[in-house]
């Protein structure tokens, strides 16, 4: 389990997360969701003690996390936002050094290794140094290197970035296996729709602080399950509804073009952070 | 061996580099002491106390190569990984403790500047000088290597941009290159500013490993300095790692 107490993180005068309170439970698929500037990545940085935080404390599984701790450390992965790996390696040696700074006994680095590149097709280019990759080949491999080490708990910080839809959604359907097998994984992301699909609970970040958290569908029934979109001449406005009926009458008096829909977690967001934001 | 599995892993990793890079480390650590020892030693024929000055040249060129070598490995590398790379994201993030990266780094710095100087002390063999460089010489090259590794560190963690390193390098390496013991002594040196240089790392290596091949008795009170210097720039690192809120 992961908890977070009063977390809070400040660059000079600026509160980039402030006073977070949030329990994640063992096996549990969360997200984390909010704009650019929300605190998303602070708080991935702090979870995996790149950042200390400047007050409040981490949990997991009831012992505090400091970057001494290397009984915590050994149960964590991390897929960070930016590619963080050594340019001039190529594959075979960023996965060792993984493996090396786990512990790991160096014949089982290598099995490992020929599975993870074998099932993220990437074995032929292995020999290729980082700098030569793609962006979306540097994902996979940041994916390989965070699952080499059997972690408990898997942060992902945008995990999908620079990944086309067909990887995109490899990597949505590898997510899930590991979540059904236990894994205990916290997903920030700015594709909703990835959160929607993979997302036990999602929470909606803003200015640092927690807006919502609960399940994408009850967020969803909070807003009202079906959408109308209505175009008017500066844009689409979007109505919502608890019942199909009501967003059916609503339709039948409205002129011009519109649609009725589901409700998505995007609408959602829209509405709990995009309108904040434009206020 | 998992109490020391992270400084091998960190070994590892600097051998992988060592292996990749080996011309271009290999023609680094050659460049600037040849041309020293050639323009200096050769070019400029002069003698020092009755002695062919090139004999006074060869300890202070080699314990400045060890120097040299020792930090470039470290400082430059260090700070690429860190700010630009993040490869050093996943160093901190792992379980390998950070005490064993900062001991690792430094050994792998130090045996990189025992490389560098091992490669000038190779070249100089056809010369003939009669210079002596035993076990306790190579001992202080590799203190004055981990001393400058250690330095090399700090100074990647204190960097907040790529051009930061090669400006220490010029405003703080290059001038101990020149000055402390290496191409002439510090003996020479006005009193108040002489105290200070002779008290850097540089000019106690030059000074043991000069009365080391001169066949003297070597005053070892500098391999304390040494160690002082090393404690507190480990120090240092180890602050940084441990403690430095955003690294």
């Amino acid at each position: 389990m992961i908890e977070l107490k009063n977390l809070t993180k400040t660059f000079d005068n600026f509160t980039a997360v402030d006073s977070l309170n949030l329990k994640i439970e063992t096996g549990e698929f969360f997200g984390l969701l909010g704009p650019n500037g929300a605190g998303k990545t602070t708080t991935i940085g702090m979870l995996s003690t790149l950042l200390l935080p400047s007050s409040g404390e981490i949990y997991i599984d009831g012992e505090l996390l400091t970057r001494k701790r290397q009984d915590i450390k050994q149960k964590v992965s991390v897929i960070t936002q930016e590619y963080s790996m050594r340019q001039d390696m190529n594959m075979d040696e960023i996965m060792e050094y993984q493996g090396r700074l786990y512990y790991m006994p160096v014949r089982q680095i290598r099995q490992k290794t020929e599975e993870l590149l074998a099932f993220a097709e990437l074995t032929r280019h292995r020999k290729k140094t980082i700098r030569k990759l793609s962006g979306g080949m540097k994902r996979k491999l940041m994916v390989c290197r965070a699952l080499l080490t059997d972690p408990q708990i898997l942060l992902l910080d945008e995990p999908t970035a620079g990944m086309d839809a067909i990887s995109r959604r490899q990597m949505w359907n590898l997510l899930r296996k590991l979540n059904e097998q236990g894994l205990t994984i916290l997903l920030t992301t700015h594709y909703i729709e990835e959160a929607q699909s993979l997302c036990g609970r999602v929470a909606l970040m803003n200015d640092g602080t927690l807006q919502e958290i609960d399940t994408p569908t009850h967020l969803i029934e909070r807003l009202g399950a079906y959408a109308v979109d209505e175009m008017q001449t500066d844009g689409v406005h979007s109505h919502y509804f608890h019942q199909r009926e009501d967003a059916i009458s609503f339709l039948s008096h409205l002129e011009g073009q519109c649609t009725l829909r589901d409700t998505t977690l995007e609408d959602v967001f829209i509405e709990q952070i995009g309108k904040r934001l434009s206020q | 061996m998992e109490l020391i599995m992270g400084i091998v892993t960190i070994l590892w990793e600097k051998w992988r580099e060592f292996i990749r890079d080996f011309s271009r480390i290999t023609m680094a650590a050659l460049i600037a002491p040849l041309m020293y020892l050639i323009v200096f030693g050769w070019g400029i024929r002069t003698s020092m106390n009755g002695q062919p000055y090139l004999y006074f040249l060869i300890p202070g060129v080699v314990s400045l190569t060890t120097m040299n070598g020792s930090f470039n490995a470290i400082a430059q590398n260090l700070n690429v990984q860190r700010l630009y790379e993040k490869a050093f994201d996943q160093v901190i993030i792992s379980p390998t403790p950070l005490w064993q990266f900062i001991a690792g780094q430094i050994l792998a710095g130090s045996l990189r500047g025992l490389y560098a100087g091992g490669l000038i002390l190779f070249l100089i063999l056809p010369v003939g000088t009669g210079l002596k460089f035993n076990l306790l010489s190579l001992l202080i090259l590799a203190l004055n290597g981990a001393v400058f590794s250690a330095l090399g560190i700090v100074v990647s963690f204190l960097a907040k941009n790529h051009a930061d390193v090669p400006r220490f390098s010029n405003y703080f390496i290059m001038p101990m290159a020149y000055l402390c013991n290496t191409f002439f002594s510090t003996e020479q040196i006005p009193h108040g500013v002489r105290e200070f240089i002779s008290a850097l790392p540089l000019s106690q290596t030059s000074r043991m490993v000069r009365s080391i091949a001169f066949g003297e008795p070597a005053d070892l009170r500098g391999i304390l300095v040494l160690l002082t210097y090393l404690i507190v720039f480990m120090s240092i690192g180890l602050y940084f790692v441990y403690k430095k809120k955003n690294l």
